[in-house]
């Protein structure tokens, strides 16, 4: 079982795997219990944007792919607050116009290969050192942002209206909130992929809510979760040559449908 | 009960609020002093959710000017001063992972602001809140779990938390049984009574409150200013306010 941490790049995409998991299932509750699940799913194919042009350009496609995520992030926010669209609708538009525009980009700049496979899939053979600093400082900002505002998060998705009339700023926290789910989902598509980043922000916290606890236990349990899901899917994908998103997805799942069984009605 | 009629708690000047052309408040001016207790009644659609939601912020009048302590509505930054019960409070989300403590703990939420820990005082806010609402022992079960009267003590709780001067209330009873609707209004009487919270409560169901409130405005796009809520309603008044023929039914707990 060891014998993987003896190669260096299996360390750095643990280390970095690891962060994810608890970046993706923090926020992932906020997201869920929002009623924003799709969000995440968008910002991912918005961040392929981002990857396509640093890819073509020959900027890192990491930060490309941060940069572009959060100017999507703040359209969606805006467009949903200042206009009469539902938030869904403009979720798809942002969703699949991203993608078109991320798929012109990659094929007039001759980048249709397997770099951007690895970037749709995800793969921990791709992590390199310079990833690893970039996911570290990111992860570790957004992070603190989200615990330090956890109570606000919390409260404004539970009741939005009642948090803005007790004093809470809604409209900053939700730009802030989505701000924070663009520079996770952006820093994630190296481990897990843009397809698959939505999986595990949404579905951890969804199984964690099975259990009916309160919002600690749920977010203890949603962490706890990804975290076992993303160690088994990097240890599956490196003894049976899997793509590493996939397996992760794949292991996440497994553990909702127990979630469901085990707290049947 | 001392009620101070100096500053007005919300000062409303010439309200109106008017969409895609239609009318739904036109030219109100009212006042809410400190330690008052007023109910507002009107048909459905009559504007007075609107009402309420432009005294807090959530809606822009079309023209007028709303004061709250004596400040414009947009340089108001003491909302933990105001405690708001919205219609929908006890049809909570039966999924949404949270507690009894956990959500009358969010009713400290702005007053602690960012960055500080959780302090005593607000651990025993919470509690007193709790307290006052009767709901310590359901502190750690689930809100889904809670039977509507519960839930709506515990959103109660919530507002209270934040140690509110007044406290709105939009039909707050909605899905709640009778006996649960008695200690309701039992509690809310106590609360205007004992803390000197002033309370301002939409309700359809006067009768069973017109002994404690003290004024009554009524809403149907104008607002009806009454200050004996006891002689108010007459057949013609509910007439006038609904435009349907009125028959008074007599409460007869109110009759010796």
């Amino acid at each position: 079982m060891m014998e993987m941490f003896e190669y260096e790049f299996m360390q750095r995409a643990f280390l970095v795997g690891m962060l994810i998991a608890v970046l993706a299932s923090v926020s992932g509750t906020f997201v869920v219990l929002k009623r924003y699940s799709m969000i995440s799913e968008t910002l991912a194919h918005s961040a392929l944007v981002g990857v396509a042009v640093g890819l073509v350009a020959g900027f890192n496609p990491l930060w490309m792919a941060v940069v572009v995520a959060i100017l999507s992030a703040w359209l969606i926010e805006y467009l949903r607050s200042s206009f009469a669209l539902y938030s869904d609708a403009v979720l798809a538009i942002l969703l699949s116009g991203s993608l078109a525009i991320a798929v012109i980009i990659v094929s007039l700049g001759g980048a249709f290969n397997n770099s951007l496979f690895s970037y749709l899939f995800g793969s921990i053979l791709a992590v390199s050192d310079e990833d690893v600093i970039t996911i570290l400082v990111f992860g570790g900002i957004a992070l603190s942002l989200l615990l330090v505002f956890s109570k606000e998060f919390y409260f404004i998705a539970y009741d939005e209206e009642v948090a803005k009339t007790s004093g809470v700023k809604v409209k900053l926290l939700n730009f802030l909130l989505v701000s924070v789910v663009a520079i996770i989902i952006a820093l994630s598509i190296r481990v897990v992929g843009t397809l698959l980043i939505g999986a595990l922000m949404v579905i951890p916290t969804v199984a964690a809510l099975q259990f009916r606890v309160g919002f600690l236990h749920t977010s203890l349990l949603s962490l706890l979760f990804a975290i076992i899901s993303m160690a088994c899917g990097m240890t599956l994908s490196f003894y049976f040559s899997l793509p590493s998103g996939a397996t992760i997805v794949l292991c996440v799942l497994i553990i909702f449908v127990f979630s469901l069984i085990a707290n049947k009605k | 009960m001392s009620i101070d009629f100096k500053v007005p708690i919300f000062d409303v000047k010439n309200l109106s609020f008017i969409v895609r052309g239609q009318n739904i408040l036109s030219d109100i001016s009212l006042e809410i002093f400190n330690a008052e207790y007023i109910a507002i009644i009107g048909p459905n659609g009559g504007g007075k959710t609107t009402l309420i939601r432009m005294l807090l912020g959530l809606d822009k009048p079309t023209t007028g000017e709303i004061k709250l302590f004596g400040k414009k509505l947009s340089d108001f930054k003491e909302w933990h001063k105001i405690g708001f019960v919205p219609q929908r409070a006890s049809l909570v989300d039966q999924n949404f992972p949270a507690t009894a403590l956990d959500i009358v703990k969010m009713g400290r939420v702005s007053k602690r602001g960012v960055f500080s820990k959780e302090t005593q005082e607000d651990r025993d806010a919470v509690k007193d809140a709790m307290f006052k609402m009767d709901i310590l022992n359901l502190k750690d079960k689930m809100v889904g779990t809670l039977s509507g009267g519960q839930r709506q003590r515990v959103m109660i709780a919530r507002a209270l938390a934040s140690k509110p001067e007044i406290l709105i209330l939009d039909e707050p009873n909605t899905g709640v049984d009778m006996v649960s609707q008695k200690n309701f209004y039992t509690l809310l009487s106590k609360l205007n009574k004992e803390e000197k919270i002033t309370i301002v409560f939409i309700t359809h169901d006067i009768g069973v409150i017109a002994d404690d409130i003290g004024r009554l405005f009524t809403i149907n796009q104008k607002a009806i200013i009454c200050n004996d809520p006891k002689k108010a309603m007459s057949c013609e008044d509910m007439s006038k306010l609904y435009g349907i023929d009125a028959h008074l039914i007599h409460n007869h707990r109110h009759e010796h």
